[in-house]
């Protein structure tokens, strides 16, 4: 793939591509149906229920069903909404979700695009969903959906910063922007090549504002139920609905798979004599961890309140991402630079 | 030129954490509160005035179903007025049933508190974890009385059911089973900095503020004023137990919260005792004229019920219908404090101050 | 830090824990002896003495008496006898007066239905509803035997 995307595009190379796009989103798509699966079995089970286990064997079509019915729903715009803005943002927020997964590697020969600066990429891109959260939020022309949109604004605009700096740290050591490179520098066959452990600070830095970013419990401030009834997609209903949760589940497996990528070795296996296991099986095994986590962490946490995620943010994780890149400088000048 | 506008919002009747049909009305300015009206009676069902037209044991479950998270203390003040007014003697089990009833609902009460609270703080685990061990209790009274929510249980003059076979042997298990879960409930939630951070410091007022506004409860306890009337003015048999009642110090939602989960542990201390000195055998329904007739005259009986002071007050005629009755309902005066603590605030804090009260909607519309 | 660690380890013990949840439709729900449920009704124990309509705190039972077919016995015959279960609180106070116990509560108390009128239960529909029947009827509130005043 990354050899085809450098030769000049011709018609059969656009069909290649659309096709591998079209099979990325129906592995993207069933990602979300079972994470969300995933998710209800697991958060059921941390609650003493048995989760979804009606549609189909163990529930399995659950998500299916559900989707289905958002379908079937009838499609609602409010009258005094924007409807341009309010059709639009749905769009706009699965847009850049999706867009992103073209630079994530999986493994060592399987990726979709060799960006040179894959960092960068993922990081300008998922900045525009937040765009449309907040039109979503303006357009429903509902006093609770704006504030949940206001808050989504500044909790994404808040967290981004340490996100980016978190990374700058595991840029640093690996010299590259490129992803591809990220994983071949935590290789050296050990977990303890892999950048979590130099980089613990920047790790739970990235962690944080990873949840953080992908409104998820403690930090779904935006969508606080107990507030905000739903925040920015309390007018939403039927499929566009969905594409906003969609949005949000592609995000995250794109975080998922980002922290595997830059902090958790990729497709490296944890010790040399594992290595006969094949990369994929190892980057599934990570993701899947990182996704459980973030389950786990819904099961668990009570919300933070708007202003202490604030000031969580700019106080605490910004100079400590900081602090990391400084560590991380003097530690490349003194021990790796020769 | 910028133009700068307050924002007014309707918060309810159907909001998710106003916890019913509640409604208040709050003028934003950002996200601080300047304004708060609660409107309340989406839920009133005129108890009041039906009671008028009713005798006295048609009242009970009526009763029932204004704060129907604790209906035991509401059968029973009702019950204790009338047989305050006719001099009534209790059988002893009969009180002691009473008793452990109400212990009961008090626990599951402030398990529901707990659990919707938490909900109300985004926590949704905590939730099923207090239903979980509401539903002990639930089971419990519906093999007493055969209801799960209304239970219709106590009758002037006594209770209409003795406890069958092994009930009070499984009221007993429950006690050790409950103190277990309480410290799994303090793993869980009591020491996490989130939690923590969002309600130590919120809602705060003194114990001045607090009697002025007529609170009760752990509303008013949390001020650091020792004031609960199984202690203060001892009814049923409540001088007989040993118990402590827990305070506060600040006034502020921690420790309203750490009072109540105290006052959970509490019940169950008063529940060890009184199983251990359940009677054997004995009536269960007192020396009570077929039909009762209160004397002509008023009286006001008060309890602590788990929300605050709940009384009953009855104007007799000398007939078998109150000419007038009266319930003084916790939830309806501790709310009355909620305008005031609201203001400059946020809307997150609104959430968390209103959970903090501890209201229960039916009781606050009667 | 410490708090946070401590709750997540409580809800990854809760995972395999023994779950509380039953299958209840599937499954159906077995109420103790006590369970106030549907009322079942016995025509024949009836004295027409209208003392469940009175203690109704609801009004919600209607009930029409006729005289006794056979013209050797004195009294009445129950005719109709309805309840209103858009209404009824299934609050036992019925059950407790009946001096004959011909108003009974049982175990069932699946009454939701697609149509108020179905919540209008007759005599018949009463008295087919013979499942679960409650054995203890503890009619403190009857009067005793021999009558009342």
């Amino acid at each position: 793939m990354g050899d085809l995307l450098r030769e000049p595009l011709t018609w059969g190379h656009a069909l290649i591509f659309a096709a591998a796009a079209i099979l990325l989103m129906g592995i993207v798509l069933g990602f979300v149906t079972y994470a969300i699966y995933f998710e209800r079995k697991v958060i059921g089970w941390m609650q003493l229920r048995v989760g979804p286990n009606r549609v189909g064997p163990f529930g399995l079509l659950q998500t299916v069903a559900d989707v289905l019915k958002l379908l079937l729903k009838e499609d609602t715009i409010p009258r005094k909404a924007d409807r341009v803005l309010f059709v639009l943002a749905p769009v706009l927020a699965f847009v850049p979700a999706f867009a992103v997964l073209a630079v994530i590697p999986y493994t060592q020969s399987l990726y979709f695009a060799d960006l040179n600066v894959g960092v960068l990429y993922y990081v300008a891109l998922s900045g525009i969903s937040t765009l449309a959260i907040v039109l979503g939020g303006w357009a429903s022309n509902n006093k609770y959906a704006l504030l949940g949109g206001m808050r989504s604004a500044a909790q994404m605009i808040s967290y981004e910063v340490p996100l980016v700096i978190s990374i700058v740290g595991t840029v640093m050591l690996s010299g590259s922007m490129n992803l591809r490179t990220i994983v071949e520098a935590q290789s050296g066959g050990w977990f303890w090549n892999w950048h979590f452990l130099p980089q613990f600070i920047g790790f739970g830095v990235f962690m944080i504002a990873a949840v953080s970013e992908l409104n998820r419990t403690p930090f779904d401030l935006p969508e606080a139920e107990s507030e905000l009834v739903a925040g920015y997609h309390v007018e939403y209903s039927g499929f566009r609905f969905a594409f906003f949760m969609l949005t949000e589940y592609v995000y995250v497996y794109a975080i998922a798979a980002l922290t595997t990528v830059l902090f958790l070795g990729g497709w490296h296996a944890p010790a040399p004599f594992l290595a006969v296991v094949p990369g994929l099986i190892w980057f599934i095994l990570k993701f899947a961890c990182i996704v459980f986590f973030l389950f786990w962490l819904r099961a668990t946490f009570p919300r933070v309140r708007v202003d202490q995620l604030m000031g969580f943010g700019w106080k605490v994780l910004l100079p400590l991402a900081i602090v990391n890149v400084f560590v991380t400088a003097g530690y490349i000048e003194l021990f790796i630079k020769h | 030129m910028i133009r700068t506008e307050e924002l007014l919002l309707n918060v309810g009747p159907q909001h998710p954490s106003t916890h019913g049909v509640f409604r208040i009305i709050v003028k934003l300015d950002g996200e601080v509160i300047t304004d708060a009206t609660p409107v309340m009676g989406y839920l009133h069902r005129g108890t009041e005035k039906l009671a008028e037209n009713l005798n006295y044991t048609q009242i009970i479950p009526y009763t029932d179903r204004m704060d129907y998270v604790s209906a035991m203390t509401n059968n029973y003040v009702l019950c204790h007025a009338v047989e305050t007014m006719m001099g009534l003697q209790i059988p002893e089990r009969a009180e002691f049933l009473r008793l452990i009833v109400m212990e009961l609902q008090r626990v599951a009460s402030h398990l529901v508190w707990w659990g919707t609270y938490l909900l109300d703080i985004g926590a949704m685990s905590p939730f099923l974890y207090a239903f979980r061990d509401r539903e002990i209790i639930i089971n419990l009274f519906n093999e007493l009385c055969g209801a799960r929510l209304t239970y219709n249980y106590m009758r002037v003059g006594g209770v209409k059911w003795d406890a069958p076979d092994g009930w009070i042997d499984k009221v007993s298990e429950f006690i050790p089973y409950m103190e277990s879960k309480l410290e799994e409930y303090d793993r869980l939630v009591s020491g996490n900095e989130i939690f923590l951070a969002r309600i130590k410091g919120i809602g705060v007022y003194d114990a001045e503020t607090a009697v002025s506004y007529g609170l009760s409860g752990a509303n008013l306890r949390c001020t650091g004023l020792n004031w609960d009337l199984r202690k203060t003015e001892p009814y049923s048999l409540y001088d007989r137990f040993a118990f402590d009642v827990p305070v506060g110090r600040t006034g502020d939602c921690y420790d309203r919260y750490r009072i109540r989960l105290e006052e959970i542990r509490q019940s169950l201390r008063i529940l060890r005792q009184a199983v251990e000195q359940f009677p054997e055998g004995g009536e269960t329904m007192g020396k009570v004229p077929r039909v009762i007739r209160p004397p002509e005259g008023e009286v006001y009986v008060r309890i602590e019920s788990p929300r605050g002071e709940i009384g009953c007050h009855i104007v007799s005629k000398g007939k078998a219908e109150p000419y007038r009755l009266k319930f003084r309902r916790p939830s309806f005066v501790n709310l009355q404090i909620l305008p005031k603590l609201l203001i400059g605030e946020t809307m997150t804090n609104l959430i968390t101050i209103l959970g903090g009260i501890d209201i229960v909607v039916g009781e606050v519309d009667c | 830090m410490k708090g946070l660690f401590k709750g997540l380890a409580v809800t990854l013990k809760s995972m395999t824990a023994k779950k509380v949840t039953i299958s209840y439709p599937d499954e159906p729900l077995i109420m103790p002896d006590r369970f106030r449920g549907i009322q079942h009704f016995i025509p024949d124990k009836c004295i027409v003495c209208n003392q469940c309509v009175r203690v109704c705190p609801t009004d919600c039972i209607t009930l029409t008496g006729k005289p006794n077919p056979d013209p050797e016995k004195k009294g009445k015959v129950i005719d109709t006898y309805d309840i209103n279960f858009e209404i009824c609180i299934l609050c036992d106070l019925c059950t407790e007066v009946c001096p004959t116990e011909a108003i009974v509560m049982t175990g069932n108390f699946e009454l939701s239905a697609y149509s108020r009128d179905d919540l209008f239960k007759d005599k018949e529909w009463l008295t087919a509803n013979d499942r679960l029947v409650r054995k203890d009827n503890n009619n403190i509130g009857a009067p005793v035997k021999g009558g009342g005043k």
